[in-house]
């Protein structure tokens, strides 16, 4: 493996400094777990990293109304945190079929989106959720809605010299249901399709109406098809169908190691059918 | 950049200089000649590696060593107790047939420890989830989960006999 | 029924508890003195021919000791029919061509190094499947034969051919046929420990070698023709084999770096270890066979089977290794699983720039019962009959000569058919319920349970050595690789000689120390060593029992006296103590030798440890070390015609699935398993069933989940990332294990191999299941999400 610096700043200030010395070959590392893995294939050569792990003001939830998920946050600790099951089930769901125990004991929302894999399993929930992604840089803090925040494989609207700090979800009102569904070759897999929904249903209406797809696009992409169709219906039977057919003419995946274009195309629309279904019967 | 990195290995305070770039496993093998912790394939799919850091089971063919600095490690040769005496989970892992080539087990065991250090009394799904880091190509599982089944009773009755 | 004091126990392996202390030392945990690392250079395309090497830079770097490739060595030919190198010159032939490797004082350096060769290719066309390279005027993958002549195709000259009674006759007859084409992938054997060896030679040019095997001595060999080949011809190679992390046959031949460390070592006058990461271990060993097979199958109107032609083409990758030979195990089931009168086989086997293949647990096997066993369910379903009670009418009987001259004595076969119609409710639950796509399926296997003579020696030696204390080392030439050999052996040697497992230390892998034997393969390992271990035994006990006929009475007497001067009060009996007792008076069990017309005298009992030390401690005193060679009562195969006994006994058994198919997704979910297998005695019990349940999962996957893809000849998924094999939440289902003692009379205590066919008969269970459950039949492996979606849209 090629020889790089390794640096653990105590703050924020400290790490936007380092950067800057560092270079533009420099990258901040979080859990590692997928950048240590590139480094070793040699996908991308680092002089320097720069850890966030000593950053406390990064990690833990923060609950006000909103939910405020700090990017050095573990997924360990989310998908066993109480506040979070209630409040972001679906995104707890998508935690707890990531990567292994061994991973998620390290591994960070902050590292999984900025990672921006197109199967990245938080990304579906987060999107769904309408959430907003904190970055932060040498020139101060802005917000990033995540449906602007992944630009492609591997790319996102921040800056090299930015990171995410926090996650914020809004409140879910009552009449919320969500669900998230992944299919891989195995249990232990990257998703070759992941699914999230959420609905706002008032008694058998369906008042708002989201649903995200990854590994079936460039980016993890929300299904505007799909939820224009929901929005304002009575769910049954023929409109989960037609919400599946939709899904799958909406999608954009690619043939790879893992799977075929036709069969993404075809399971997503299963993954967001069951999604939905499942969604209707966890309404609060 | 070389650092000196203080650590708790085992239940001992220790000092090693370490390169930056090494990850855990490198620092447990060649360092401190600790082989029982196995690479498998460097990349945190096998979890051959996995050694617990302040309880948590982890990947160390990923960890960066400095991370570890004031942390607490215990390999696979730390469950050892005094007297060269098994660990109750070893001890099941080798009466319950949970051990074959072996090549898996250090890293099976870190896992089932962290799984039974967090859940006493776990059912076999959790078992089975528990140790979903942990590739095994020769025993398709049944017996491993039957040794941590074991594993879970020689632990209690254990803790059962100190509280005597 | 025998009773046995260890033989079928849970008694745990000898090996266990180092392991999970993490004390076993694997080839990667092996250091020795002033050890240099070594790395190869593969090549970068599929076909090319070399321009030039220039390796200068890496020559440069500091902390570099040597830099070979096929310039600077001499030539090592490899392989049975001598067709590979161990470095490559002139051109490449696959991606995993060696082409250059380094020696350095620490693995970093080593990589890098080996980025600082620089080779310069112009590419070939290259050919990367059977079809495409027998094509008129395609590109030669080897321009020349082993001696030199130039080749006109890319048939490799190692054909297989088997033919019993009249297959074309036998089709008029023929009331149903059933005709299909079958398909199986590269496969890989994804051992956790991967593969490497460290190289060194002594001061006095002998070669010693660390190496993941399981052919010691096949390798030993194999190495002093290399040895040969650099001007040490008469100088000798030990092999010396470490635990290892799995093998599933990729010890089963040597390898491209296993020559390339002894090159380096060689070259370096200092050890060299060279360690496979995984990436390599996938790209640069040699996985399973892939076959595509052409398959017909008739029976008369009663059901009874008439004839079976199949036709394989095997693509043999860029050199030749045990891919091609493994026709000759596919041979078995497809002369003899069940009885067929007519049988004709077939095989093609071309080069082309593929990787090359070699030995995998089955051998062949799992290729040809996929197609067997899923196109007699076929057959059946043409026939209207029933598959259960189609096989069970054509099942193989005791006593019985198959097509092939194999002699079939114990056979389980019925009784693990019925035992798995029965657990997975046959009856209930076969043909497909409306509404649900749920199904069962079941298929059998037959493979050699009693060794195979694909040498000319089938030997396994043993020496047993007893010391003071009454330990006994029993030294073999067989290799533990995790399958639990140390445990049948530690358990057999007990139980014959008469001594408990605790006292019995299993010692193999050094070919200067352990006696000959011909490798740990065919499932041979406890057949072999066990029975070896038995005649040794008896002639050991023979041998104490000799000395005991001079020493029993007086080491009582002594005993007597030992507890009088303990206990005053202690009255010593009045027995002969001047008696020569006949050897053939005493037994021994469990380190005690006794009368047999008094077992239960508590007076005359004498440790066995007694005996030999009354018997070494005098003038012209002795020791106790006997040895067998067990060389079965098996035949080579006729070179022309394939037929002989190939084994001492043969093992059967049937596995069966029940599962769920998700007509949306196309998953199949496994619901049920049952594996019943005749297996003749069980020795360890612990071992036994892990043998089965690992076979059993790596079926399933092999079944639905692993594929090895290729693309041009480049490996797409080298690591587990994209290689599935199962993790533990993946087994969500029941497996459930019966063992058929079926008590071979050629086995030890009984007992036969059960080391491979926990993985054969899996596949086509499956495949079956699936075809009760939705009506469509997947003909190629894995059998995939996608292949099932599409099947079935195809149906509608």
């Amino acid at each position: 493996m090629k020889k790089f610096d390794y640096y653990q700043p105590d703050n924020l200030g400290q790490a936007f400094k380092l950067k800057e010395k560092s270079g533009e070959n420099a990258k901040y590392i979080a859990g590692g777990t997928d950048l240590i893995i590139r480094i070793k294939q040699k996908a991308v050569q680092p002089d320097a990293l720069i850890s966030l792990r000593r950053i406390d003001s990064l990690k833990g939830f923060e609950e006000n109304g909103n939910i405020s998920i700090g990017s050095m946050t573990l997924f360990r600790d989310m998908e066993r945190n109480e506040l979070l099951k209630k409040a972001c089930p679906a995104l707890v769901e998508a935690v707890r079929v990531l990567a292994n125990p061994q991973v998620r004991n390290v591994a960070t929302p902050g590292g999984n989106i900025s990672n921006a894999a197109p199967s990245a399993d938080c990304a579906p929930p987060l999107l769904v959720m309408d959430a907003t992604v904190t970055v932060a840089g040498p020139g101060g803090e802005r917000d990033i809605p995540i449906e602007d925040f992944f630009l492609g494989p591997g790319k996102t609207r921040m800056d090299p010299t930015e990171i995410v700090t926090r996650i914020m979800i809004p409140k879910t009102p009552a009449g919320t249901g969500m669900a998230f569904l992944k299919m891989g070759r195995v249990t232990q897999d990257i998703a070759l399709a992941n699914v999230a929904v959420l609905l706002v249903m008032e008694g058998e209406t369906c008042r708002k109406c989201r649903v995200a797809a990854g590994a079936v696009a460039p980016v993890p992409l929300r299904l505007h098809t799909v939820e224009t169709l929901l929005e304002g219906r009575n769910i049954k039977k023929d409109l989960t169908e037609e919400a599946g057919r939709r899904a799958s003419a909406e999608v954009q995946p690619i043939t790879d190691v893992r799977s075929t274009e036709e069969y993404r195309r075809q399971v997503s629309g299963t993954l967001v059918k069951r999604a939905i279904e499942a969604a209707v019967k966890r309404v609060s | 950049m070389k650092k000196e990195i203080h650590f708790r290995l085992n239940g001992y305070e220790v000092a090693a200089e370490v390169e930056s770039h090494k990850m855990l496993l490198n620092v447990l093998r060649e360092q401190f000649h600790l082989t029982g912790t196995k690479e498998g394939c460097g990349q945190g799919e096998c979890g051959a590696c996995t050694v617990l850091v302040d309880g948590l089971n982890v990947d160390s063919c990923l960890y960066p060593a400095f991370e570890v600095e004031g942390k607490s490690v215990t390999t696979i040769e730390g469950l050892v107790g005094e007297g060269n005496v098994l660990h109750p989970i070893q001890k099941a892992f080798v009466e319950g047939g949970g051990i074959q080539c072996g090549f898996c087990t250090p890293g099976m065991i870190m896992s089932a420890k962290a799984l039974l250090d967090e859940t006493p009394d776990p059912d076999e799904a959790e078992i089975k989830r528990g140790i979903s880091g942990n590739l095994c190509r020769c025993t398709g599982y049944v017996q491993i989960i039957e040794s941590i089944e074991k594993a879970k009773e020689f632990v209690q009755a254990e803790s059962a006999d100190e509280t005597d | 029924m025998q009773e046995f004091s260890f033989i079928g126990t849970e008694t745990p392996r000898p090996d266990a508890a180092d392991k999970a202390a993490g004390k076993a030392l694997y080839i990667h945990d092996l250091s020795r003195p002033g050890m240099l690392y070594g790395k190869i250079k593969f090549s970068e395309y599929a076909h090319a021919r070399i321009k030039s090497i220039d390796t200068s830079r890496a020559e440069k770097l500091p902390g570099v000791r040597a830099v070979v490739t096929g310039y600077n060595t001499p030539e090592v030919r490899i392989g049975f029919i001598r067709d590979n190198f161990a470095l490559k010159k002139d051109k490449v032939r696959q991606f995993r061509d060696e082409v250059a490797a380094v020696a350095a004082i620490d693995p970093e350096i080593a990589e890098e190094a080996v980025d600082l060769i620089h080779v310069e290719y112009e590419e070939l066309p290259g050919v990367f499947s059977p079809e495409e390279a027998l094509q008129e005027g395609a590109p030669l993958v080897h321009e020349v034969d082993v001696r030199g002549r130039p080749k006109t195709d890319n048939r490799v000259p190692v054909p297989w051919k088997f033919v019993s009674g009249d297959v074309e006759k036998a089709k008029e007859k023929a009331a149903y046929w059933a005709e299909s084409h079958f398909e199986t992938p590269l496969i890989q054997q994804s051992c956790m420990g991967t593969a490497g060896c460290i190289a060194e030679f002594d001061l006095q040019n002998n070669l010693l070698i660390h190496t993941k095997t399981q052919i010691p001595f096949l390798a030993q060999n194999d190495f002093n023709r290399a040895l040969a080949a650099l001007g040490l011809k008469g100088k000798n190679s030990r092999v010396i084999v470490p635990t290892l992390g799995g093998s599933f046959g990729t010890g089963l031949d040597t390898h491209g770096y296993e020559y390339i460390a002894i090159l380096l070592a060689y070259k370096t006058g200092r050890p060299v270890k060279i360690i496979l990461t995984r990436e390599e271990e996938f790209t640069a060993l040699s996985p399973r066979q892939p076959s595509k097979s052409h398959i017909i199958q008739g029976c008369d109107g009663e059901g009874k089977l008439l004839f079976r032609d199949i036709r394989m083409v095997l693509d043999n990758g860029a050199y030749t290794s045990w891919g091609a030979t493994t026709p000759s195990v596919m041979m078995l089931p497809i002369s003899s699983l069940y009885r067929v009168p007519n049988v004709f086989f077939e095989t093609a086997i071309v080069y082309t720039n593929n990787t090359y293949c070699q030995a995998m647990r089955g051998y062949g096997n799992p290729q040809a019962a996929w197609a067997l066993e899923s196109n007699l369910d076929e057959l059946a379903e043409k026939a209207g009959m029933d598959p259960y009670e189609f096989r069970r009418k054509n099942a193989n009987i005791p006593n019985d000569i198959t097509p092939m001259g194999l002699h079939i004595t114990t056979c389980g076969l019925k009784e693990c058919l019925d035992t798995v119609a029965d657990k997975l409710q046959w009856r209930e639950k076969r043909g497909r319920e409306s509404g649900k796509a749920r199904g069962v399926g079941m298929a059998s296997l037959f493979h050699v349970g009693g060794s195979g003579r694909v040498y000319r020696s089938d030997g396994s030696g043993i020496i047993l050595k007893l010391d003071d204390f009454g330990n006994v080392s029993v030294i073999s030439g067989g290799i533990e690789m995790g399958q639990g050999f140390g445990v049948a052996l530690c358990l057999a040697t007990a139980e014959a000689l008469g001594v408990t497992p605790d006292k019995v230390t299993v010692i193999t892998g050094d070919t200067a120390t352990c006696p000959w034997d011909v490798g740990t393969h065919a499932s041979r390992g406890a057949f072999t060593s066990c029975n070896a271990a038995i005649l040794a035994s008896e002639k050991a006990r023979k041998k104490i029992f000799e000395l005991a006929s001079e020493h029993f009475m007086s080491r009582v007497k002594s005993k007597m006296k030992k507890q009088k001067r303990k206990n005053p009060d202690f009255e010593i009996p009045d027995l002969d103590y001047e008696r020569i007792c006949d050897p053939t008076e005493f037994d021994m069990r469990e380190n005690m030798l006794f009368l047999k017309e008094e077992p239960k005298n508590a007076y005359l009992r004498v440790s066995l440890g007694d005996i030999l030390r009354a018997a070494h401690y005098k003038e012209q005193g002795t020791m106790v070390v006997t040895e067998a060679f067990y060389d079965p009562c098996n035949q080579m195969i006729d070179a022309k015609t394939c037929h002989g006994n190939l084994s001492a006994t043969y093992i059967f058994g049937t596995q069966g699935a029940e599962v769920e198919v998700d007509l949306d997704t196309g998953q199949v979910k496994v619901l049920n398993f049952v594996a019943a297998h005749d297996v003749g005695q069980v020795l360890s019990r612990h071992a036994i069933r892990g043998q089965i349940y690992g076979g059993v999962v790596q079926g399933i996957g092999y079944a639905l989940a692993e594929e090895y893809k290729t693309h041009k000849g480049k490996n797409l998924n080298p690591n587990f990332l994209d290689y599935k094999i199962f993790s533990a939440p993946d087994i969500d289902f029941p497996i459930e294990i019966e063992c058929v003692e079926t008590h071979d009379i050629e086995g030890p205590f009984g007992a036969k191999g059960v080391g491979e066919p926990g993985l054969v008969p899996t596949a086509p269970a499956i495949a079956n299941a699936v075809y009760d459950a939705i009506g469509v039949r997947i003909k190629s492996l894995p059998i995939t999400p996608e292949k099932v979606l599409k099947a079935l849209r195809e149906r509608t």
